[in-house]
Parts: C-alpha cells; sequence; structure tokens
C-alpha cells in the first residue's frame, strides 16, 4: 500500500490547509476534462481513485477503506466507468460503431464506416471521432465541422467540434497559467518583501 | 535534426538550466563514446529532451565533471545515470542517418553533397546503433518510405502524412513496458506531430519556391501564404497535440527533470511555434536575445 502523504506529495507534518491545497491541485491535474477521450483516460481514472483514497485515509487517519457512502474528499469526476463514451444508446445503423469506439478496436470501427453507404451527419461525426481518437486533429475537426453543417441542431456534434476549436484541455500548475506569470512572481515579491519588514523589527 | 523542443531560457530557474546543459553535455559525451567523434556533431535539443523524458525515477544520478573536445581546459558538469542516454544517443544516430538518405535522394547533386559526406562519416556510428537497436532502425526505414510514397502522390491530408512520422517517433516507446509505454507512445506521438506540422510551417517558404512537398502548402491547395484562418487552424491543432503530451506526461512519476521538462512543454515549445508562425525561429535557435 502507499504512503497517502507521498500520494499527495506532502509531509507527514503537514497542515490540513496543505494537504487540502495539494489534494486540490492533483484533483485539477487528474481532472476528466484533461482525459476527455483519451486513450489515457483510464490510468488517470486510476491515479484520481489513488488520490481521492488517500485524502481520505488522511482526514480521517484511518488506513484505507474503500467505503464512498460517506467519504470527505470531493470525489471529482470519472462519475462512470467508461469516462466519457459516445452514447450508444442511439441505436440505428451506427450503434455498432460507437461500441467498437468505446471499447477501442478503432480498425474496426473504420471498417464499419468505409463500408457504410450513409454518408450522413452522423457519419461524419464518427468519422471525427474516429480520427481523434487516431490522434488526427485536423481531419477529425474537419469532420465535425461537415456534421455540425449538416445538422446545425445536434448538441452532441456542436459540443464536439468546439472541444476542437478550443484545442482540447490540459492542466497548467498556477505558475505557467496563460498571461499570469508576472502576476504571480508579483505577488510572490510583494509576499518576501513584506516578509523582509517583518523580520526587520 | 530539428531541434524545436528546447526550453525558454529566461524562464528557467538556474539550476534547472545548468541541469539542462548538463544533460546536454552528457548526451554528447555518450554520442562521442558510443558512436565515435563525428556522432557528437549530430547532437541536439530534441534528443536531449528525449533523454531527459526517459530518464526513470528509480535511475540514481551520478554528477561528475568531464574534459570534452569544444572545452578542452575547463571541465564540463555532466550527469550520468540514466539508459535513456544510450537510448537517445543511439536513436539520434538512427535517425540522422535516414534523414540524411532522404536528401541524398531528394536534393540536386551539389546540394547533397554534404549529406553524402555526412553520411560517409556516420557510417560506422550507423552500423553499430542499427545492431543494437534493429527494431528502432527498421521501423524508421519503414515509416520513412510511406511518408515518401505518400509525399509524392502529393496528400493533402496533413493529418495522414505527419501520423506516418509521428509514428516513426513513437516507435521510441518500444520496451518502456507496461503502463509506462503507453504514456511515451502517446507523447512521442504527438511530439512527433508537432515536430513535423512546425517543420512543415518553418520551410514553407522555401519549398514553394523550390516545388518541394511540403504537408501543409499541399493540405490548403498550394497557397503560398497562410491566411488568418489557416494560421488559426494550425495552432489550434498544434496546440491540441501539445495539450495531449502535456496530460500524458502528468501520468509520469516526477523526476529530477520534472521542472525542465515543463518548462519546454508550458513555455518553450508554444514560443518557438509563435516564431515559427511569424518566421522567427532562426533568432531563437541562433540564441537572439528577445
Amino acid at each position: 500500500m502507499n504512503d497517502p502523504y507521498k500520494v499527495l506529495g506532502v509531509s507527514h507534518n503537514a497542515s490540513q490547509e496543505e494537504i487540502k491545497k495539494a489534494y486540490r491541485e492533483l484533483a485539477r491535474k487528474y481532472h476528466p476534462d484533461n482525459y476527455h477521450d483519451n486513450p489515457l483516460a483510464d490510468l488517470a481514472q486510476e491515479k484520481m481513485k489513488e488520490i481521492n483514497e488517500a485524502y481520505d485515509a488522511i482526514t480521517k487517519g484511518t488506513a484505507y477503506t474503500s467505503s464512498s457512502s460517506n467519504s470527505s474528499s470531493y470525489n471529482y469526476g470519472y462519475s462512470n466507468s467508461q469516462g466519457s463514451g459516445y452514447q450508444s444508446g442511439y441505436g440505428g445503423e451506427f450503434a455498432q460503431v460507437r461500441s467498437a469506439l468505446n471499447s477501442g478496436n478503432l480498425s474496426y470501427a473504420e471498417q464499419l464506416l468505409n463500408s457504410s453507404s450513409n454518408r450522413n451527419a452522423e457519419w461524419h461525426f464518427l468519422m471525427g471521432s474516429l480520427c481523434y481518437r487516431k490522434g488526427w486533429l485536423d481531419d477529425a475537426r474537419s469532420y465535425y465541422q461537415r456534421a455540425v453543417s449538416m445538422d446545425p441542431s445536434n448538441n452532441e456534434y456542436r459540443q464536439a467540434l468546439n472541444y476542437m476549436t478550443m484545442s482540447g484541455n490540459a492542466y497548467r500548475p498556477a505558475r505557467y497559467e496563460y498571461g499570469s506569470q508576472t502576476d504571480a512572481c508579483d505577488i510572490c515579491t510583494a509576499l518576501m518583501c513584506a516578509q523582509l519588514c517583518c523580520r526587520c523589527r | 535534426m530539428f531541434g524545436y523542443i528546447r526550453p525558454l531560457r529566461p524562464e528557467l530557474k538556474v539550476k534547472d538550466f545548468d541541469r539542462f546543459k548538463a544533460c546536454y553535455c552528457s548526451l554528447c559525451h555518450t554520442l562521442g563514446k558510443e558512436y565515435g567523434l563525428p556522432a557528437r556533431f549530430i547532437l541536439n535539443y530534441d534528443f536531449t529532451f528525449m533523454a531527459m523524458l526517459l530518464w526513470g525515477e528509480d535511475e540514481p544520478e551520478t554528477c561528475c565533471k568531464k574534459r570534452c573536445p569544444v572545452s578542452p581546459v575547463h571541465k564540463k558538469p555532466m550527469c550520468f545515470g540514466s539508459e535513456g542516454l544510450s537510448v537517445s544517443a543511439g536513436y539520434s544516430v538512427i535517425l540522422t542517418r535516414w534523414k540524411l538518405m532522404d536528401s541524398v535522394r531528394d536534393d540536386p547533386f551539389f546540394k547533397a553533397l554534404g549529406s553524402r559526406i555526412a553520411m560517409l562519416l556516420l557510417g560506422r556510428a550507423y552500423k553499430k546503433a542499427q545492431a543494437k537497436y534493429p527494431d528502432f532502425d527498421r521501423c524508421v526505414r519503414e515509416r520513412l518510405t510511406e511518408l515518401d510514397e505518400l509525399e509524392q502522390e502529393n496528400c493533402s491530408s496533413l493529418d495522414r502524412t505527419a501520423d506516418r512520422f509521428a509514428a516513426l517517433l513513437s516507435a521510441a516507446s518500444q520496451n518502456a513496458g507496461g503502463e509506462k509505454e503507453r504514456i511515451y507512445e502517446q507523447i512521442f506521438y504527438h511530439m512527433g506531430r508537432w515536430i513535423y506540422i512546425v517543420d512543415a510551417v518553418n520551410d514553407m517558404e522555401e519549398d514553394a519556391k523550390r516545388g518541394n512537398f511540403n504537408a501543409v502548402l499541399a493540405r490548403y491547395g498550394g497557397k503560398t501564404e497562410l491566411g488568418d484562418v489557416e494560421t488559426r487552424e494550425l495552432k489550434v491543432t498544434l496546440t491540441h497535440s501539445l495539450n495531449l503530451i502535456i496530460s500524458a506526461y502528468g501520468l509520469l512519476p516526477k523526476t529530477n527533470w520534472t521542472d525542465v521538462i515543463e518548462n519546454i512543454l508550458y513555455l518553450g515549445m508554444p514560443q518557438v511555434a509563435e516564431a515559427v508562425f511569424k518566421g522567427e525561429f532562426k533568432n531563437i535557435r541562433d540564441g537572439v536575445p528577445r
């Protein structure tokens, strides 16, 4: 069993506040939004479970319990075990493609899509999803765009396109936040100066 | 070979910059020791990054100072102790050799003369690296042949061509084993994709002039200048690859190299991409202060 303090990256005599801060930072790092449709989503999910358990173990002062009913951690994300799958409840011609994509069987999904003669909005959307899973991000965006222009009212397609125009999502530590580099430094410098003044007296 | 994967120096802590330099020198030393003097000349930042990335959290560092041909009087600090250094050295020899081969085949006689000579000089080093990493060598050869075929047919899908180069680089993840191999595979795949596209943008003007294949030119139907829409699309797709690299990297355990690597991912690579779009990459490469 891993040392819960090591999992959260804090020392054994860390304060409640420090532990909470470390936990929140890690939860932000492994948040499902950063692993949307990602081939490594399962690993991120495991990490999240690990830090949730570590946080529970420390705050309750107990060994590991897998009880989740009264857990004190925030238990971020990953509510369904599949991460963010493609709803396969749609039925119809492309149900098989969706389930192939969900199970990660990309070559089968590709084969089904290529043999389909029905090139409607959903076909373009699923083609985009397939490209995305392969890491073909430029083609994925083109297919999603086509799907949205063929069926502008569909939320699923619009969301997918939106995600592409945002360049996806990734965790950034506070010191690398966009445009706030100098601000963060300024705050630090100000605090250091303040501390110096206090010491002088 | 490319040199696009580099830290943003002014934002590195001095200790991290020293570490980065030490890793760079160690890789050079490894190249010299394992593959002979000519191999030292292929040293670059991209493979230094690979060495840092492959440095396992359980591999202890031995830091020391050694002389080198460039600095025979003042010894340089170096850091050894990782198998990653050897692997990066071997892979860089193999990749450079195949890139030279490419240019010998494609470029006009006089332009290719330099590549021919370099290939001769690297001959022995390549034989050694090939014997040590036969799988990687085969993979590079196959992917570059496929890439060449796509270039011949002037493939208009940027992803399709970038994919072959990305697949070539992701072969560097082999033998890591288990979860790590999956993580490295994703990092190297998108690293390769990012490098390929950035390189295509960087070479666009020259390729257009010479009539060579260029993946970005082919993607936009031969336009020789990028408009706002095209630039935005390319930037979005590059940032997306970078985000996927960052998410994958977050799953690896922290090492002594984490701070340098984070600087490269969060600051260095975005800065390089920005400069390439502005046509100012040369300034970064030559170390012109901003």
